[in-house]
């Protein structure tokens, strides 16, 4: 007899509401974490201890609010509209997010250690480049590369015109390119 | 060309750094051990009845002691020895029908 398939996020996502389910909600959280936390430690300029913090408040957020999902929506879209309104939050807080700023470079924050994977240095030298962007800059490419969503997505979750995601994807990826060496132009 | 090539280079490596799996070393149980102790969870009639249960004593009370309460209170005497649909029975039956529907409506909002 072939498993049981896994269960869907909206099966996950029905149990929780219909029954007050943990162990679903704890599924959807082991499912998501990574992803939402990885958004976050860009987003954080690598700060890991602040992006557990806010990938938390995330998913609590989520579990208070899950009645409003609308299923026609993928749950990872949803959460990290949820995870990019904390982001600015607590940025807020702290007075530093500029989302329309256009160039707001400030010091570099120490980069976290690596952990075991393919291609260490690289992956330290790309995040040595996205703490210089800036929070508009790293957002939009948090926002279209780690979380995955279109422009169009990541302009309304981060409460951004369209245009302005479109630029600061640009101007990201110029800055990026210029404190990166290619490996072609290396060869 | 170089810029093309520099460009997909540049998103091969975002994208691969997007796909690293982080462990989740018990980030999972934090979450749930942080998140709201479940509710009790209330009769769903509980509600219901309460509102429709006020809404009619004091809609009773309100009419009983109103200038027009001795009206309703005859309406109710020759409803009950069923003297026919005289104008206080009329006023007794309009009355209730209010406040029944009004007690529903209540009673049923989400």
């Amino acid at each position: 007899m072939p498993p049981a398939p896994a269960p869907s996020d909206a099966d996950l996502i029905l149990a929780v509401l219909e029954r007050d389910d943990r162990a679903a909600f704890a599924e959807i959280v082991r499912r998501h974490q990574s992803q939402v936390r990885t958004v976050l430690r860009r987003l954080t300029r690598g700060d890991m201890g602040l992006a557990d913090d806010l990938a938390q408040e995330t998913f609590i957020l989520a579990w208070r609010n899950l009645r409003h999902f609308r299923f026609e929506a993928r749950f990872s879209t949803w959460i990290y509209r949820i995870a990019f309104n904390a982001w600015q939050s607590e940025a807020r807080k702290r007075h530093e997010v500029l989302l329309d700023a256009d160039d707001d470079e400030r010091p570099a924050l120490e980069v976290a250690a690596p952990e075991p994977g393919v291609d260490v240095a690289s992956r330290l030298d790309l995040e040595r480049a996205m703490t210089v962007l800036s929070d508009g800059e790293r957002a939009a490419i948090a926002a279209c590369y780690y979380a995955d969503l279109s422009h169009e997505e990541a302009a309304q979750a981060l409460g951004l015109p369209l245009g302005t995601v479109k630029t600061h994807i640009l101007r990201a990826k110029a800055k990026l390119k210029a404190r990166l060496a290619s490996p072609e132009d290396d060869a | 060309m170089n810029e093309f090539r520099n460009d997909d280079w540049l998103d091969r490596q975002l994208r691969a750094d997007a796909r690293r799996l982080i462990e989740d070393q018990a980030f999972s149980e934090r979450v749930l051990a942080a998140l709201p102790s479940p509710a009790p969870r209330a009769n769903p009639w509980f509600k219901p009845a309460l509102v429709f249960g006020s809404t009619a004593v004091g809609g009773l009370l309100a009419n009983l002691l109103a200038p027009i309460g001795p009206m309703f209170i005859e309406g109710a005497t020759q409803l009950a020895h069923l003297r026919g649909f005289t104008p206080s029975v009329a006023a007794l039956l309009a009355m209730t029908s209010v406040l029944v529907v009004a007690g529903w409506v209540l009673a049923t909002e989400d």
